[in-house]
């Protein structure tokens, strides 16, 4: 097997808080192929964020390992984290807030580019052209400021500057989440396109199942900072394993008026990440949840690249 | 006038214009609709299609200016809402007709205790003690799933699922006989929408509510919605029962609007989005407002105004060239 692109091993992601230590990503490992999107679901407030943005350095690792192209990139200077910006980049869910609304679709595009030192003033602004021609961005809208622009369109200069350098990976948080449906589909396009002509490897953020669904080859279902199940994309619709996934699954309200499925009631609310107790998160709202349930959980491989963190799993679906 | 009272709600040619800088914004456009008691409409459409000012000018709470309703009626229980006095529409409001606004974090009061903000609505409209009000908001609290010793917390304290069931729970506190759910669940994760789309369908059996669910989410419609109207530039572009929306999509529209879905099952590579954007309303295109996007369009789709064509069993599209698309699928 391939060195994977990126790697994490028991990442771990802690916040101090007035309360205590916040537990926003516990202990999380996983790799993505090159080329390959990974997908990573949860609730709101689950760590699925603070797991992209940890991994490409915008925050501090707490403890864990994060390596790239097999080397440990856990621990950089000011002057390495600079390097490795250029090589992984992130788009933001809220193109509203993400852009700068002082600046025209031109300077934000040519800002990463001017940033590198690379190139003179012909090359920027080629270069810059290149980019908003690549993304769908019309010429005459070079000079047009965000608030002047729709939601899809200024996520795709979101995406524009993303890709200016050229980055090997690229986390997606929430990049569709904000846009209307036929808006969200251009930008799933978009986004496939240039994983197909560029190579890229992405870790897709999102709460939409059926996005996540179509757009990666890996899910990662995260729960309260843990995650509780990994699986091929497919494989994870089929035959989810973790009590957590199979709630989560079966509470999509579906378009198929034929199939009305059997939805799993979770009772209550989630528990606070802050200062968490030892053993599965979800025990508290988990309707099969046992006195084993409190000690901690270890990732099992029941099925081949299928993991879970259950120490029920194996009884419950009878593998 | 014995047609309007066979239907619980009915809006006739309900027109609506925004005037901002001079501009005029055609925000809805002759939409005419019927709801049954105890039913449930879905509208569905994009961002700015109009959604929300139909359901605002039912309470009538548009602000006035910059929105004016240039013509139209709405009939609700055989009464003109209109041209309503002012007096009568506050008790209206709130017992009669009341609506779940989309946003819980700022739907709710920030400084006035959570119990409090439901008993006010109990107060106001049932003639009721203060500590009556009180009860009952706290059963209106466990209700909807709060736990009634939460009653003097304010709705910082309470996470984002639980402020919509509040918004929920103020809305249903005088069981009104027409909700209007603007987007109730879009702020929400989906194991907390499955509960309360769950709590709303076990209402409207329990009440006989009928309801107004305006969302952009098909997934939601298919839950609770008996009937759909496809909203599109202001005007309603295909209206039909559930079955008839969701198997035989007919307006090119709603046919994209499938079509952008990413499906549980399907396995397609890529989504066939809609291409281009919704059009300005300020500048509507001449015609069918969808023909810049639309695949089939032709001459005719730019000439003057198309009507609703039934196209089978009530089943209504705006469409002239339904013949040619419906033989494309």
């Amino acid at each position: 097997m391939s060195t994977p692109l990126i790697e994490a091993r028991h990442l771990k992601k802690y916040f101090d808080t007035p309360k205590g230590k916040l537990h926003a990503v516990d202990d999380v490992s996983f790799k993505i192929e090159r080329g390959k999107t990974m997908g990573v679901v949860g609730e709101s407030g689950c760590g699925k964020s603070t797991l992209g943005r940890t991994l490409i350095h915008l925050l501090e690792s707490t403890d864990g390992e994060i390596l790239f192209k097999g080397n440990d990139i856990t621990h950089l200077n000011k002057k390495q984290t600079h390097e490795m910006n250029e090589k992984m980049q992130i788009v933001f869910q809220d193109p509203y807030s993400s852009l700068n609304p002082r600046q025209t679709v031109e300077e934000t595009v040519k800002e990463p580019l001017m940033l590198s030192k690379r190139f003179n003033k012909a090359e920027l602004r080629e270069q810059t052209e290149q980019l908003m021609e690549l993304v769908g961005i019309d010429r005459r809208l070079r000079l047009s400021y965000p608030h002047e622009l729709d939601g899809g369109r200024r996520q795709r200069i979101g995406i524009a500057r993303a890709l200016a350098l050229n980055p090997d990976f690229i986390v997606c948080d929430e990049p569709v989440s904000a846009l209307d449906v036929s808006i969200q589909a251009q930008v799933l396009n978009l986004l496939q396109d240039l994983q197909e002509q560029r190579g890229l490897t992405y870790m897709f953020v999102t709460h939409d199942l059926s996005v996540v669904r179509h757009i990666s080859d890996d899910i990662c279902v995260m729960y309260l900072g843990q995650l509780v199940e990994t699986s091929p994309s497919k494989e994870m619709f089929i035959t989810p394993l973790h009590p957590y996934t199979k709630a989560l699954l079966s509470a999509i309200p579906s378009t198929d008026l034929t199939q009305r499925r059997q939805r799993i009631r979770l009772k209550g609310e989630i528990t606070s990440p802050i200062e968490p107790k030892p053993g599965c998160r979800f025990a508290a709202r988990c309707p099969y949840a046992k006195e084993e349930c409190n000690q901690p959980q270890m990732l099992e491989e029941l099925m081949p690249n299928h993991f879970v963190s259950c120490c029920r799993a194996k009884e419950l679906n009878e593998l | 006038m014995s047609k309007e009272n066979k239907a619980f709600l009915s809006i006739k040619n309900l027109t609506i214009e925004y005037t901002s800088d001079g501009d005029v914004i055609h925000a809805v456009n002759d939409v005419s609709l019927e709801l049954e008691k105890g039913k449930t409409l879905g509208l569905v459409g994009e961002t700015g299609a109009g959604k929300t000012t139909i359901a605002k000018s039912i309470l009538k709470i548009l602000p006035e200016p910059p929105a004016r309703i240039t013509s139209g009626e709405i009939w609700f229980d055989g009464k003109e809402l209109l041209n309503a006095h002012h007096d009568e529409m506050r008790h209206i409001r709130g017992k009669r007709i009341a609506m779940i606004f989309q946003d819980p974090m700022t739907a709710l009061n920030p400084i006035m205790r959570v119990g409090k903000q439901i008993a006010e609505v109990i107060e106001l409209h049932e003639n009721v003690s203060r500590a009556k009000a009180e009860e009952n908001a706290k059963k209106m609290l466990e209700m909807v799933g709060i736990p009634a010793a939460r009653y003097r917390e304010y709705p910082h304290q309470f996470s984002g699922g639980m402020k919509q069931r509040v918004v929920i729970a103020i809305a249903l506190a005088c069981s009104p006989d027409l909700l209007l759910a603007d987007e109730p669940t879009t702020a929400l994760d989906v194991t907390i929408q499955a509960q309360v789309l769950d709590m709303i369908n076990d209402l409207k059996a329990k009440y006989n509510t009928s309801m107004i669910m305006i969302t952009h989410d098909l997934g939601v419609v298919a839950e609770v919605c008996d009937n759909v109207a496809v909203v599109y530039a202001g005007e309603i572009v295909e209206y039909g029962t559930r079955e008839q929306i969701f198997h035989s999509p007919s307006f090119p529209y709603t046919k994209g609007l499938f079509g952008s879905l990413p499906g549980l099952k399907s396995d397609v590579k890529r989504l066939s989005p809609i291409e281009g954007l919704p059009p300005d309303p300020s500048n509507l295109p001449k015609g069918c407002a969808f023909n810049p996007r639309c695949p089939h369009a032709t001459d005719a789709c730019r000439q003057g105004r198309i009507g609703l064509i039934d196209i089978g069993a009530g089943h209504l599209c705006r469409c002239c060239q339904i013949d040619s698309t419906q033989k494309e699928g």
